[in-house]
């Protein structure tokens, strides 16, 4: 971009020779206070879209059914609702677990979602497997990846038993 | 001129400009070539996303426990919703087809070449808006079509090496799909794309005047070239009447089959089979081939070669010749492309 002015009609008459000397002064000092501005404005406005997005998930133990009611020596679907805060609500914050035991004293629970892109899988009882029905992929009845696009196995979550009833940590 | 446009001209300065943007000279052999219609039947079609768009935002309810019921409102009990709603819908299909169809015509006809790489640019960023007018905008019915393409979209963004869960969370909003992303989402196609496309779009038409049409590549075509007519009413009327026929098509499609919309979100849900809309199914076709390790390279390496080679086509792609059954390399890549992605949407069907 040139910065010499063409000269002026002379009709019209011709810039003023003056004011020119501080020309380039006037430049550089738009030109700073403009970038200081856009860092603060970039910075702040950044900072608000952000929001608290970035605020890490806080574990909570949920009740995710009666001993009594879970059956042994199967995968049982559970779901579970838990009051949580999304963003300015009070929601009741749902969710897809599997539960298995051996014995009726130690729980596997996994966390339903596909560690591929986050569908629900579903327990394929006569394959003993779990499907993934969205990339087709599978897992063992532990979670481990049989087969398919999933990075690592389903996500095991701990648990606890209270008052006759399985709790898992969310 | 009447008396009130010399007034208003005096004052404003207008008259000539908008003059120059009518009378602007179209060469003969695009005036008749159907295929030049494209670019503004696209444009057509965009004003009728805005305006719908902004129809159904007087009554749309951008909540989790609101959007589902407004947009069932909307759909079945409104007056004329379901044309409003069903227009829009199927609009946002025809904008992708329409995009597509007009940067094929651009590519195949070397318009991209110098000194045209700033529009073909710009073109290239209309698409990846349009495509993200798409992505936005079906979240928000609050489906569960919505919600669990958007799920996964997200979390495509999080198979990103390093930074995906942070790309992820900032996307949503939160660890978890909900109302922060729902907001998040709607401001975004509600204002924030808008605003770009519309900027993309002053650019993209001021470099088409810029630089005219591009030449001619048949002998019978370059036989027309010196040969033109006024853009208004001549080429404006070929579109109009190509708006016509879309628009007619979308209401027909709209009376015919009420836009969809399916159960509400339901993040437990156990028998729902998530499925993306019909112009991203090859790429969730594409997905289940990849296995684990390699998933990154699915989720961020190809799409980023896709964008980046089509970025640099016009950088590349720097010789004279402009007749595609004489450049066997572009030809055959883009037919490349097309079968891929045909043949992807095929099988994901």
């Amino acid at each position: 971009m040139s910065h010499d002015l063409e000269p002026l009609d002379p009709a019209k008459g011709a810039w003023d020779t003056k004011e020119m000397g501080r020309r380039r002064f006037l430049e550089v000092t738009f030109w700073s206070v403009t970038s200081v501005v856009t860092v603060g404005v970039v910075g702040s406005g950044g900072r608000f879209l952000v929001g608290n997005s970035l605020e890490p998930r806080t574990a909570n133990w949920v009740q995710i059914g009666k001993i009594a009611e879970l059956k042994v020596g199967a995968v049982n679907r559970v779901n579970y609702a838990m009051k949580a805060t999304d963003a300015w609500r009070e929601v009741e914050q749902k969710g897809a677990l599997y539960a298995y035991t051996a014995d009726g004293a130690s729980y596997t629970v996994l966390d339903g979602s596909c560690t591929h892109l986050g569908c629900i899988v579903q327990w394929a009882a006569s394959e003993n497997r779990f499907r993934c029905p969205c990339h087709a992929a599978e897992f063992t009845r532990e979670g481990e990846v049989m087969s398919g696009p999933p990075p690592k196995a389903l996500g095991r979550l701990e648990t606890k038993i209270q008052d006759g009833a399985l709790f898992a940590r969310i | 001129m009447s008396k009130i446009g010399d007034w208003i001209d005096k004052r404003t300065g207008l008259g000539g400009p908008i003059r120059g943007f009518l009378n602007y000279p179209v060469p003969k052999y695009v005036h008749q070539n159907v295929l030049y219609i494209l670019g503004g039947l696209t444009l057509i079609m965009f004003m009728l996303q805005a305006v719908t768009g902004i129809m159904l935002a007087f009554y749309f309810d951008p909540s989790p426990e609101g959007a589902y019921n407004s947009v069932d409102f909307i759909t079945y009990q409104l007056p004329l919703g379901w044309l409003i709603r069903g227009i829009h819908h199927y609009g946002s299909g025809a904008m992708v087809i329409l995009v597509a169809l007009h940067m094929l015509r651009t590519y195949f006809f070397s318009a991209y070449k110098k000194p045209r790489e700033i529009n073909w640019l710009t073109g290239v960023l209309l698409l990846f808006v349009t495509l993200a007018f798409g992505f936005t905008g079906y979240l928000l019915p609050w489906d569960q079509k919505g919600y669990w393409a958007t799920r996964v979209g997200t979390q495509i963004a999080g198979s990103v090496p390093l930074i995906g869960d942070t790309l992820m969370q900032l996307m949503r909003g939160g660890p978890n799909l909900g109302q922060a992303t729902l907001t998040r989402f709607y401001a975004t196609h509600i204002l924030l794309l808008p605003a770009m496309i519309a900027l993309l779009i002053a650019v993209h038409i001021f470099q088409l005047r810029y630089h005219g049409m591009s030449p001619a590549i048949t002998e019978k075509s370059k036989a027309q070239s010196k040969s033109f007519v006024p853009f208004f009413p001549y080429w404006v009327l070929n579109d109009a009447i190509a708006g016509l026929g879309l628009l007619a098509l979308l209401v027909f499609l709209s009376a015919t089959q009420r836009a969809p919309l399916e159960f509400p979100a339901d993040p437990t849900s156990g028998n729902f089979v998530p499925r993306p809309e019909w112009y991203f199914l090859f790429y969730y076709q594409a997905l289940k081939y990849v296995p684990g390790a390699l998933e990154p390279v699915a989720t961020v390496l190809i799409p980023l070669f896709i964008f980046g080679s089509m970025i640099l086509l016009p950088f590349i792609d720097k010789g004279e010749e402009r007749r595609p059954w004489k450049k066997p390399v572009t030809t055959i890549a883009a037919i490349f492309y097309i079968v891929v992605i045909i043949g992807f949407t095929v099988l994901a069907l």
